[in-house]
């Protein structure tokens, strides 16, 4: 056992989670002790920030850290809203309430499904063994609900981590339309694992947009496990803005005929970041299908990586697999990687996939100089523009609105719109 | 004094300009003078350097200016950067109009104009009044509204593209603008309908110049002076008629008595 895994052990004892659970956690502990962390050395790792592991301080943060509601963003209309603060419920903060949530109190909190999903999942076995609270989201046959749930870290690292975990049941034709948000309570330099399974019965319908904005010195990783059925349909948008170095890893199964995933995800890297993402869709039932974008963006000296694997299985006829993965090189010490892969196992197939990494094009920047621009604002017309197809996506008026005043400031220009 | 010359009046002064692009030598001291109120043309051969100047004067990427100098109202243009020149009243209505898919076009025509009214000491312009303006502008330019919400240039034919550089120029009023071929590939309509653009904008301040292959352009916009570029310089001079006798005779006449 690395020293690592060791230490994880012994802080998983020492907190001394008690009855079953307890008993489970450490069993999840116990599994991650004897496949140890991920290392830069493992395939799909490459581009992960994982040093700072070394040092880190997996003990769960306290309970009870207050933050005020003017950390939160601006209530999404129609949307019901749960907070957690380090992992912890927070009710008081929580506001207008619908169908199928329920907060799992740690005692509650079910063992990992992780070790199914296989080696990328390992931090999900992290946050298994040391979870709190948990969110659970859970309709039954045709009912539907929109909600919203903010995940804030309060606490600094030292203090101890913070560890989100979402689970998502749709019952056959169950709609849900969700958004994740990941956020700090000031500039702390938390240490955020969080962890999300997605079960979705026969028909049922899931639009998730996750928002990772953490602080600029924040760690972050995260595991999203998937599994569809008959005919359900995922659709997802993940923009990942925030953290130091934040390592996203999607795992999806197409288990039922006629599944479908649709994913799309930004990344922005500035200064020093490292946003890397790693996404593995299995096709395992016949007619499935995979649309998968991808638009990263690398400034200053950040890296910014993207690994799409599609695995076709031999039982997989009818499998229909798109990928359109672009990078942009923002900044000449940049650091831009993306990558798709195919594996196939039968012949009855149709892949696509496009790959291009490039610089953000001079003709359009002085065409914009030309007209009186400055060059960051310019710069600032591009990238947004370079990342047109995948917010295209975003169908909720409210969000679209903050999105963009995030990402495009001063051209966030709603008076107009509103006139046009 | 030595030092107590007159103030230059000039809006547009080249003297001597040399310019290289990848290395290789493209102006080739060319002189010009242009003063508020007056239209010039230029026309020339492809390749003799037309564009280039055109890029020098907007401050483009990649251009070395090894000679000479340029003054703008009185300023050094040349050490401004690009987005100063523009926001000073410079406009370049460009040959070939770049695609910005994503970046929309009525977001772009608002940017630019409070960057200049910025400049100009001005607050932002109010959204209502600016639709306003721009769809009396695209009135003028018979474009259609749905072309605001588009993505700048993107997937306009040849003729829209230029009409819209026309439609910037309007809403930017600029000091000085130089049309890198805005006449070529308008149809007989659209060349008068911009044309009509350029015209409504002369007046006794501002200036505008002309690249263009064609004299039919100057039968609608009246230029004060054509100039022949060959070779990186201006070789010729002259009034109207000039444009006429090359579109009788070609170059090689102007080129022989140049050599
Ligand atoms: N980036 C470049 N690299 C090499 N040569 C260049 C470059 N840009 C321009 N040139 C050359 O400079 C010369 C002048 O080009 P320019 O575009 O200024 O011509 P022009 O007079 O505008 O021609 P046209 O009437 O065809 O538009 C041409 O020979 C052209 O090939
Ligand atoms: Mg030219």
């Amino acid at each position: 056992m690395s020293a690592l895994a060791h230490r994880i052990v012994e802080e998983s004892t020492a907190a001394g989670f008690a009855g079953p659970a307890g008993a489970r956690r450490r069993a999840a502990a116990a599994a991650l002790g004897s496949v140890g962390l991920p290392t830069s050395r493992d395939e799909n790792w490459k581009y992960a920030s994982l040093r700072p592991l070394e040092r880190q301080n997996f003990t769960p943060a306290p309970r009870g850290v207050t933050i005020t509601a003017a950390v939160l963003p601006a209530p999404i209309t129609g949307f019901a809203r749960y907070v957690f603060v380090d992992g912890h419920f927070a009710p008081a903060l929580s506001a207008a309430p619908g169908a199928g949530f329920a907060a799992l109190a740690a005692a509650e909190t079910p063992p990992a499904a992780a070790a199914a999903v296989g080696g990328d999942a390992r931090f999900a076995l992290l946050n298994a063994a040391f979870a709190q609270d948990g969110a659970q989201l859970k309709l039954g046959r045709g009912e539907n609900a929109r909600a919203e749930v903010v995940f804030v870290a309060a606490s600094e690292a030292a203090v101890g981590a913070s560890y989100p975990r979402l689970e998502i049941e749709l019952a056959e034709g169950a709609q849900l339309e969700l958004i994740e948000r990941h956020l700090g309570a000031g500039e702390v330099a938390a240490f955020v694992n969080s962890a999300l399974t997605v079960q979705l019965d026969r028909g049922a319908q899931l639009r998730h947009t996750r928002l990772q904005d953490l602080p600029a010195r924040a760690l972050s990783f995260d595991t999203l496990s998937a599994e569809l059925h008959d005919g359900s349909a995922y659709r997802l948008l993940g923009v990942a803005t925030g953290a130091q170095s934040a390592r996203s890893t999607l795992l999806a199964r197409l288990a039922g005929e006629g599944a479908g995933i649709d994913m799309a995800l930004a990344a922005l890297g500035e200064a020093a970041q490292v946003q890397d993402a790693y996404a593995r869709i299995e096709h395992v039932a016949r007619n499935t299908r995979t649309e998968q974008l991808f638009r990263g963006i690398a400034a200053d000296r950040a890296r910014v990586a993207f690994n799409g694997k599609v695995v076709v299985d031999a039982g997989a006829a009818g499998t229909d697999s798109r990928q359109s993965l672009r990078g942009l090189l923002a900044g000449s010490q940049a650091e831009i990687d993306v990558r798709p892969q195919l594996e196939i196992y039968t012949d009855d197939v149709r892949c696509s996939h496009g790959a291009t990494a490039g610089k953000l094009d001079d003709a359009m920047l002085f065409y914009l100089l030309s007209r009186g621009l400055e060059p960051a604002t310019a710069q600032r017309l591009l990238k947004w523009a370079f990342l047109a197809d995948a917010f295209a996506r975003i169908e909720i008026p409210d969000l679209r609105r903050q999105i963009e005043a995030r990402l495009a400031g001063a051209l966030h220009d709603g008076a107009l719109k509103e006139l046009l | 004094m030595e030092n107590m010359k007159n103030p230059d009046t000039a809006l547009l002064r080249i003297e001597n300009l040399h310019a290289k692009v990848a290395g290789k030598e493209i102006l080739n001291g060319l002189s010009l003078t242009v003063e508020r109120g007056e239209v010039h043309a230029i026309m020339g051969p492809n390749g003799s350097g037309k564009s280039t100047l055109a890029s020098v004067l907007a401050g483009r990427p990649g251009y070395e200016v090894t000679q000479g100098r340029v003054s703008f109202e009185g300023r050094d243009l040349l050490s401004l950067p690009p987005e100063e020149r523009a926001r000073a009243g410079l406009f370049l209505g460009f040959q070939y109009p770049v695609e910005i898919p994503g970046v929309n076009n009525v977001y772009l025509l608002k940017a630019a104009l409070n960057a200049q009214r910025k400049t100009r000491g001005l607050p932002e312009v109010d959204a209502f009044e600016f639709l306003t303006l721009v769809r009396e502008k695209m009135k003028l330019m018979r474009m259609e509204d749905s072309f605001l919400s588009r993505g700048v240039n993107e997937g306009f034919s040849g003729g829209e593209k230029k009409r819209n550089e026309i439609l910037q120029m309007l809403v930017l009023e600029p000091q000085l603008a130089i049309l890198d071929e805005t006449d070529s590939g308008l149809d007989i309509d659209a060349l008068k309908i911009v044309a009509a653009g350029v015209n409504s904008l002369r007046s006794p301040e501002r200036a505008c110049v002309l690249v263009t292959h064609y004299q039919r352009l100057l039968d609608y916009i009246v230029p004060d002076q054509v100039h022949v570029l060959i070779r990186g310089r201006i070789v010729k001079s002259g009034d109207k008629s000039l444009a006429l006798e090359l579109e009788r005779r070609g170059y090689d006449w102007v080129a022989g008595a140049a050599a």
